[in-house]
């Protein structure tokens, strides 16, 4: 459709569609006001004073400060920050080297029982993570590794291995089969056939699925709240802190720049490969 | 054959065991401790029970109705969300200035993280006193409610924030099956007449069925299994009125330590995430009969 910019007069056919385009312009405006000032609010939070955070009406002139995020790095920032690094880097590197082998098999071998394997996938992946959460605490509080990073690592893998299969198989069998028998004409082993013609061909998707992998892991809270004990609490689960109990008041600043520190990583990745990301998300649609 | 199993079981072999670790084992915990009393008040007096938990939980009006509430906000939240993301999608189908830009920043609400965005809107936006919220209906002359402590706001609470979260979602998918419809059909149609309401309504709906649909499921297996949001803006309150059934089995476990009762309470929903899966495979076999 063509651009249309409307000329002064609001008359006959051009006035119409000058309306159109003001209307038009407006919805654009607000749908973006609705989703982006939220955030912009907390942002603007984390730089001010105590005094200035929740005065009403609220103010958008004042003397900025990063005092909140000083305060918050002495309070054991770092501690959650490598513990959500540690749990979100591990879980993701051991699910992609899971997964993507594994939809290859699951894209080129004939096995018995494939349709309900996948169906298996597929239902860990729509199952609620509480029904796994509540017996993953149980077992391990016996073994005795609730606040363990290794195990809450290692039980992350739960959240992101089912997309992946799932996205890296579509994926894989959109590659010709034609490209591994040839590969195995030239005396390849199969093995190796995988490793440097087939996983090159999937690279996009690879860096995909990891994409959102890392996206989903590092904003998981239900598992962390519940297995993580004291030792391995992640960002999600510190952000909680500042809510304040019965005596204490919130401590807005704070939250704002612990909640900025949390999702900054995020949006800027997003941002910086938004086509792909898109691409994942559709795909993780279908 | 036979060969080919072997050789598969090298590529699947390592994701089935651990998916058996810490999803197979998990659910078998669940279902073995579902017929127990299990209460860890009283860890040692734990015995077999039969189906007691099972009886229990129908005969509850605290988990009936937490299924009415799973199945009221995803209905409100998987509605409102679907027609917000189409119509924000047909709007970016027109040309304005950095329409890319918008775009792009039009799906950040998907990628934050839910605690976040459940923390920022129950502190800084529907805080009753000090909230954004009520600032701005004050300003209009009326006076705002407890967002997330009275009954039916904290119900509105709840799915206001999860639309505003899963929102881009489904104007991200409408938007890219947007885009790969064939523009031709729409010229033919404007040629003849068709004015823009009809354009969309008896062209890009039904060409966007499938796709739609599948953004619906995807948002039902989404929402119905919701638990940050929730249990960051209400904890399930006030009352029971937004406990959904993923917050109920926390709260039965982990502040009554009802743990038999709450994992009879897990296995009830783990079979209606099959039925869902089944639905969603049903659903495939006839989309491929059709073509």
């Amino acid at each position: 459709m063509q651009q249309l910019r409307g000329p002064t007069g609001f008359t006959g056919v051009a006035g119409r569609r000058a309306m159109v385009t003001g209307a038009h312009t407006l919805l654009v405006a607000l749908a973006l006001f609705v989703t982006v000032f939220p955030l912009l609010w907390v942002f603007l939070g984390s730089f001010k004073l105590p005094a200035d955070v929740m005065r009403l009406p609220p103010v958008l002139v004042f003397t900025p400060t990063i005092d909140n995020y000083l305060i918050v790095l002495r309070e054991r920032f770092t501690f959650f920050f490598w513990n959500s690094v540690f749990v979100t880097c591990g879980s993701v590197i051991m699910t992609i080297m899971l997964g993507v082998p594994a939809s290859y098999g699951l894209s080129r071998f004939r096995i018995p029982l494939k349709k309900t394997i996948m169906l298996l996938i597929l239902g860990v992946r729509f199952a609620p993570y509480i029904i796994f959460a509540l017996p993953l605490f149980l077992v391990m509080s016996e073994l005795g590794v609730v606040g363990n990073r290794n195990a809450l690592t290692f039980v992350y893998i739960i959240i992101n291995l089912p997309v992946v299969i799932w996205l890296m198989r579509a994926f894989f069998d959109d590659i010709p089969v034609e490209l591994d028998e040839a590969a195995e004409i030239d005396g390849a082993s199969r093995f190796r056939a995988f490793l440097t013609i087939l996983v090159p061909c999937a690279a996009p998707g690879i860096a995909t699925v990891t994409i959102l992998s890392f996206i989903f892991a590092w904003n998981e809270y239900l598992f962390a709240l519940i297995l993580s004990g004291r030792d391995a609490q992640t960002l999600t689960v510190g952000l909680t802190r500042f809510l304040g109990g019965m005596e204490d008041a919130i401590r807005w600043g704070q939250l704002s720049a612990w909640a900025i520190a949390i999702v900054a990583p995020v949006i800027i990745v997003s941002l910086l490969v938004n086509r792909q990301l898109r691409r994942g998300f559709s795909g993780a649609a279908s | 054959m036979r060969r080919d199993t072997r050789d598969a079981f090298f590529y699947i072999g390592p994701s089935m065991i651990v998916l058996m670790i810490i999803a197979a084992v998990p659910l078998a915990v669940a279902l073995g401790t579902s017929v127990t009393n299990w209460d860890l008040h009283r860890p040692e007096a734990r015995e077999f029970v039969g189906l007691d938990n099972y009886i229990r939980l129908f005969r509850d009006d605290r988990f009936t109705s937490s299924i009415a509430v799973t199945i009221a906000f995803t209905t409100v939240s998987v509605g409102v969300s679907m027609v917000g993301g189409f119509v924000l999608a047909l709007m970016t189908q027109r040309n304005f200035p950095l329409k890319n830009v918008v775009r792009a920043l039009l799906t950040i609400p998907m990628i934050t993280t839910p605690v976040v965005s459940a923390t920022m809107f129950r502190v800084f936006f529907m805080d009753p006193d000090r909230g954004l919220l009520n600032w701005f209906l004050g300003v209009l002359g009326i006076s705002g409610p407890a967002w997330v402590a009275s009954w039916p706001w904290a119900f509105v609470a709840i799915c206001a924030v999860q639309t505003w979260f899963m929102t881009p979602f489904v104007f991200l998918i409408s938007d890219a099956s947007m885009a790969s419809l064939p523009q031709s059909v729409f010229d033919a149609a404007k040629m003849d007449g068709a004015t823009y309401r009809q354009r969309v309504v008896r062209l890009v709906l039904p060409m966007l069925r499938d796709p739609l649909i599948f953004a619906a499921i995807f948002r039902i297996t989404i929402d119905y299994r919701m638990f940050d949001t929730i249990y960051v803006l209400t904890r399930g309150g006030p009352a029971r009125y937004t406990e959904v059934l993923s917050v109920w089995v926390y709260n039965r476990a982990l502040r009554s330590f009802d743990i038999g009762y709450a994992n009879a309470g897990s296995v009830v929903m783990a079979v209606i995430v099959a039925a869902v899966c089944l639905l969603l495979v049903l659903y495939n076999y006839r989309k491929r009969e059709i073509s």
